[in-house]
């Protein structure tokens, strides 16, 4: 009879209770509340950052006691006001890359609300208005700021990005704007990754951001300077009205190109 | 006899389906191991204050004194402490800023981790800070604020971050 019963069990496809699921549920049931209790959704990190023991400001040491005659110094610094960003060194500066600021206001009642502005750098504080409500948005409504290379007259430059948003250059570390296939190319990441054009359909042009720029000039200056005796040594050096997070995504990159010890200093004018 | 029988089978075609129950189980149970976290999270995020996002991954450690910077109040130990517009109209062209309400009660909170010192609770002041900053300050308040921590001796600032996502 047991034997019957056992046949009949496997014949109609396993229904007949032959592993008790009960128990497992159960398990899950308890284990679902554990985990969610322990879980951490919004992770919350830190920069570390040291000032000197003793000294309360920094920064006006940083602008004055420049040791001049230590000459495998790099000094690098990393400049940031409201419409420029650039690079110096204790040789000189390079090139400087204008920027175009964009805002995006996301509303708080309505999350499809939404406007990019662009920012003039002459009136900041301009409000800007909610296009439908008509009512201004208020700073906290401010959800991400992009800042993208220009030319002198003002034009926005292109440049090309993987899938992945990572931005191309060269071989020499210039942005590039067009490929054809067979050509190689240089994703900017560290290290530079490189890739060989297979289908130019791969790759969109949009608008080169200059933390991007910011990052491959950062990582060309590491390669050639490594041995410098502070070639970890980063300076952040912003203007007074610069929004903490255009310092934060600055201090991302300098990280990200290898330039961990980040001091920060304040621009004088 | 026929007709009990007839109930059973009938019974059992319309019985729970299970085993997408389980598979939906399994995925939740996949993402919550996914962010959970042994330590459990030592900084709260202050209300009304957006952290910027940083790829940091540095894992904040112990607690320490905690500086928040809203868009319109400073806060330490989430107590307010001056609006963040008065920190605004400090000169900006003062050498060596300091916002005088938040010296006070920085030292106060150093006057504090000294005794515990000198009791033998703590090996030394170590000067550690938490600073928790609004993604909309601009930079001139962020440093007047670090120049204050500095001067009262907390030289050893933690800027909270959000992490992104990857």
């Amino acid at each position: 009879m047991g034997q019957v019963a056992r046949k009949k069990a496997v014949s109609d496809g396993g229904h007949g209770g032959d592993i008790d699921l009960k128990p497992f549920i159960n398990f899950l049931v308890v284990l679902i509340p554990v985990l969610m209790l322990s879980a951490e959704f919004a992770k919350i990190s830190i920069i570390d950052m040291k000032l000197p023991e003793g000294r309360g400001s920094t920064v006006k040491k940083a602008q004055t006691d420049r040791p001049m005659e230590e000459d495998d110094k790099l000094l690098l610094t990393m400049i940031i006001t409201d419409s420029v960003v650039t690079i110096g060194a204790k040789n000189g500066f390079m090139p400087t890359l204008f920027y175009k600021e964009y805002q995006k206001y996301v509303s708080k009642e309505n999350r499809k609300d939404e406007v990019t502005v662009e920012m003039d750098p002459k009136n900041p504080d301009k409000p800007v208005m909610n296009p439908k409500t008509g009512k201004p948005f208020s700073s906290n409504e401010r959800q991400e700021i992009m800042i993208y290379v220009t030319d002198e007259n003002h034009n926005v430059i292109n440049c090309l990005y993987t899938k992945d948003r990572k931005m191309l250059s060269d071989a020499i570390g210039n942005p590039v704007q067009s490929v054809k296939s067979g050509d190689t190319v240089y994703a900017v990441s560290n290290p530079r990754r490189m890739i060989i054009v297979n289908n130019p359909a791969d790759f969109a042009l949009s608008p080169l951001s200059a933390y991007d720029e910011m990052k491959n000039r950062l990582m060309k200056i590491k390669e050639r300077y490594k041995d410098a005796s502070d070639a970890d040594d980063i300076i952040l050096v912003a203007e007074n009205q610069v929004i903490y997070d255009k310092i934060v995504q600055l201090m991302d990159i300098a990280r990200e190109a290898d330039f961990p010890k980040i001091s920060i200093a304040k621009f004088r004018s | 006899m026929a007709r009990g029988r007839n109930k059973f089978s009938t019974a059992k075609s319309t019985g729970l389906i299970i085993t997408s129950l389980i598979d939906f189980f399994s995925v939740v149970v996949i993402y919550l191991m996914k962010s959970y976290s042994a330590e459990g999270s030592i900084l709260t995020n202050a209300d009304n204050l957006v952290l910027p996002n940083s790829m940091s991954k540095l894992k904040p450690k112990d607690i320490h004194v905690q500086v928040a910077a809203t868009s319109d109040m400073v806060l330490v130990d989430n107590i307010p402490i001056v609006p963040t517009e008065d920190i605004k109209k400090i000169p900006q062209e003062e050498d060596d800023p300091v916002v005088l309400k938040l010296q006070d009660k920085l030292k106060a909170c150093y006057a504090q981790e000294e005794e515990m010192v000198r009791l033998g609770a703590l090996n030394k002041v170590e000067g550690n800070i938490t600073i928790q900053v609004d993604k909309n300050v601009p930079f001139d308040v962020l440093f007047k604020i670090m120049n204050t921590c500095g001067k009262v001796g907390y030289n050893n600032m933690n800027f909270a971050v959000m992490e992104r996502e990857e």
